[in-house]
């Protein structure tokens, strides 16, 4: 084999080939990155069982064949090289790699016992890039990270009526984004259990594509899911077993709310809550002079904080776990946040507050992004 | 166990030397021969102490020491070397003796018993339409904690531990392989369950195919955390 590559493409494909690779594998030969010269390019993939990464970039390429090469060391080396292009050729089972004066040889592993690539041919639909990007972002914080419930540490996904929604939760919090769903291509109604922290990198790497091509399929008993863009696919293993039916705990409509400036209740929650003990929560009144913050039960310090809010309805106290409530308002990007207050019959149970965006004070956002909270029981 | 209460001083001599100024403490002699000094925390650990076996002798002091206030010398010597702790008591406060008897032991595994009890009957926990078909299953080289079949009836074996590392895979890797010979039980799949599962645990098992279960023992045993939850 004996391709040359651009520098900067090639370690763009090679970074991103390696980005979902294990950290320690217990079969070395998933640690490498598998590169294909064809006359048509070379692809680069990685592999574990769970997930793959799969990209093809150009290349003049001379000599076609495979290779099987270490993928974290591949990739710091080809993030450093000088700014030439690349040469790589196989020689007597090692490769050698010249950028400019710079000259490398690495071993190659063998190819005949690396896994079948999953392939991807149906696609299911697409979604808007940036869209998905963001709704990854503000979904995936309330993602739980317990192994405890493996079924909640992913984001569910979906499909109907041309729109996508993707939830998460920890059972303190729901977090639920809808965006578009064009399904010209096929499907138009299914659901997908996406590992939270996988679904995160592909938002990330996919992210600043125009378009993202989405596809569900079922291989051999186990269900994967494959993400699209520029040339560069994701696929992971779905996680089995049934979302609990979280969207059902959402009020249908609710006329007590509050309406802050989110920068303001951001920048108070998080001065307030320096002095809180770990765990603890701050306790919010709402009047209709504003919110008060108020932190309590540390012996060596208290903090309050008011600051201005637009009630409607009666008086109101939560109290609220302050990383929780930002991850909520981090999440809403909007100037405006609106907080509502369910109602409970449940003495020992709080009613959840609601958190959406708000355009002004008085125009509600129109982005559908939705974050439950469960208060916590009030001290005192 | 006698306990003494005592003003002293106290001093290491041997391989390594330490010495401790004139203070109130602990002084534990155990009936093994071992004594231990201890001041009022450090948690378990002693100030100072001389491991058994090794001999105590209480002597009066010299001229000198009685001038400067010691009123008996305790020297504990070792029996293997010439390692020696002086503890010189200027005054006791305390003084009493108590008969232990023998000691039945730490039960390390309380928990994992219980653990074992709380998902033999909470059994859906390994997935649903799994059963129960009997804890403690004997094979030749010992007990497997739990025999359970999953939904499609398929044999499937449970080894439970507080804090599962790398020896538990091991244990069940070996009850697996035995079991798989029972023609009546094959194939029969391992599930590793624990509180807490080492991530390098978690890889050997999930490389040998054995499934990894995490449990909130808190949850099992139906006590509530304080902290409200959604659903």
């Amino acid at each position: 084999m004996r391709f040359q590559a651009n520098r900067d493409v090639l370690s763009d494909a090679v970074s991103f080939a390696v980005k979902l690779l294990p950290q320690r594998t217990t079969l070395p030969i998933l640690s490498g990155v598998l590169i294909r010269s064809t006359d048509s390019g070379i692809s680069l993939a990685s592999f574990d069982y769970e997930v793959s990464a799969q990209t093809e970039i150009a290349a003049e390429v001379q000599e076609p064949g495979v290779i099987l090469v270490s993928g974290r060391l591949l990739a710091d080396i080809v993030s450093k090289l000088p700014n030439a292009p690349v040469q790589f050729a196989t020689d007597e089972g090692k490769i050698s790699v010249d950028c400019g004066s710079a000259h490398f040889t690495l071993l190659s592993m063998p190819v005949e016992e690396y896994p079948t690539l999953p392939s991807v041919d149906q696609p299911a639909g697409l979604v808007p890039g940036d869209a998905f990007a963001e709704a990854v972002a503000q979904v995936g914080v309330a993602a739980s990270r317990d192994d405890v419930t493996p079924v909640i540490t992913g984001v569910q996904l979906e499909i109907a009526d041309n729109v996508l929604s993707l939830v998460a939760t920890d059972r303190y919090r729901v977090a639920v984004r809808e965006i578009d769903w064009d399904g010209s291509a096929g499907v138009t109604e299914a659901t997908a259990l996406v590992p939270a922290r996988t679904l995160q990198e592909i938002g990330r790497t996919l992210g600043h594509a125009s378009t993202i091509q989405v596809a569900i399929q079922n291989n051999d008993d186990r269900e994967l899911i494959a993400f699209t863009a520029d040339q560069k696919t994701v696929t992971s293993l779905l996680i089995k077993g049934n979302f609990p039916p979280v969207k059902r705990l959402f009020p249908e409509s609710v006329d007590h709310y509050a309406v802050l400036n989110t920068g303001d209740l951001i920048e108070a929650t998080r001065r307030v809550q320096i002095v809180l003990e770990r765990e603890a929560a701050l306790r919010f009144s709402f009047s209709s002079e504003g919110l008060t913050l108020e932190a309590i039960g540390s012996e060596q310090a208290q903090a309050s904080e008011s600051i201005d809010a637009l009630l409607t309805g009666q008086d109101t106290v939560v109290s609220l776990k302050p990383q929780f409530l930002l991850d909520g308002l981090s999440s809403v990007h909007s100037e405006f946040v609106r907080i509502s207050f369910t109602k409970t019959d449940n003495p020992n149970k709080p009613g959840p507050v609601l958190i959406t965006s708000q355009t002004s004070r008085e125009q509600a956002g129109s982005d559908n992004y939705k974050y439950l909270l469960q208060p916590n029981l009030l001290l005192r | 166990m006698r306990l003494v209460i005592a003003r002293c001083s106290v001093d290491y001599a041997g391989r390594l030397s330490a010495h401790l100024p004139l203070a109130t403490r602990l002084i534990m002699v155990k009936a093994d021969g071992s004594v231990l000094v201890h001041s009022d925390g450090g948690s378990y650990k002693p100030l100072n102490w001389m491991s058994p076996p090794c001999s105590l002798s209480i002597a009066e002091p010299d001229a000198e020491q009685a001038e400067a206030g010691v009123s008996s010398v305790w020297t504990v010597a070792a029996k293997k070397s010439d390692d020696r702790l002086i503890v010189k008591v200027h005054e006791v406060l305390h003084d009493s003796e108590h008969e232990l008897g023998v000691d039945p032991g730490l039960v390390k595994d309380g928990v994992e018993a219980h653990l074992q009890k709380l998902l033999a009957e909470q059994i859906e926990l390994l997935g649903e339409g799994h059963t129960l078909v009997r804890r403690e299953y004997m094979t030749a080289i010992g007990p497997v904690d739990i025999l359970a079949r999953d939904a499609k009836g398929a044999a499937v074996a449970v080894e439970l531990k507080r804090r599962g590392d790398i020896d538990g895979v091991e244990q069940l890797t070996r009850y697996l392989e035995l079991m798989n010979r029972d023609p009546h039980l094959a194939p029969v799949r391992g599930v590793f369950a624990a509180q807490e599962i080492k991530p390098q645990a978690r890889r050997l098992a999930e490389d040998r195919g054995i499934r990894c279960v995490v449990l909130d023992y808190e949850a099992m045993k139906g006590v509530d955390s304080g902290v409200p939850t959604l659903f």
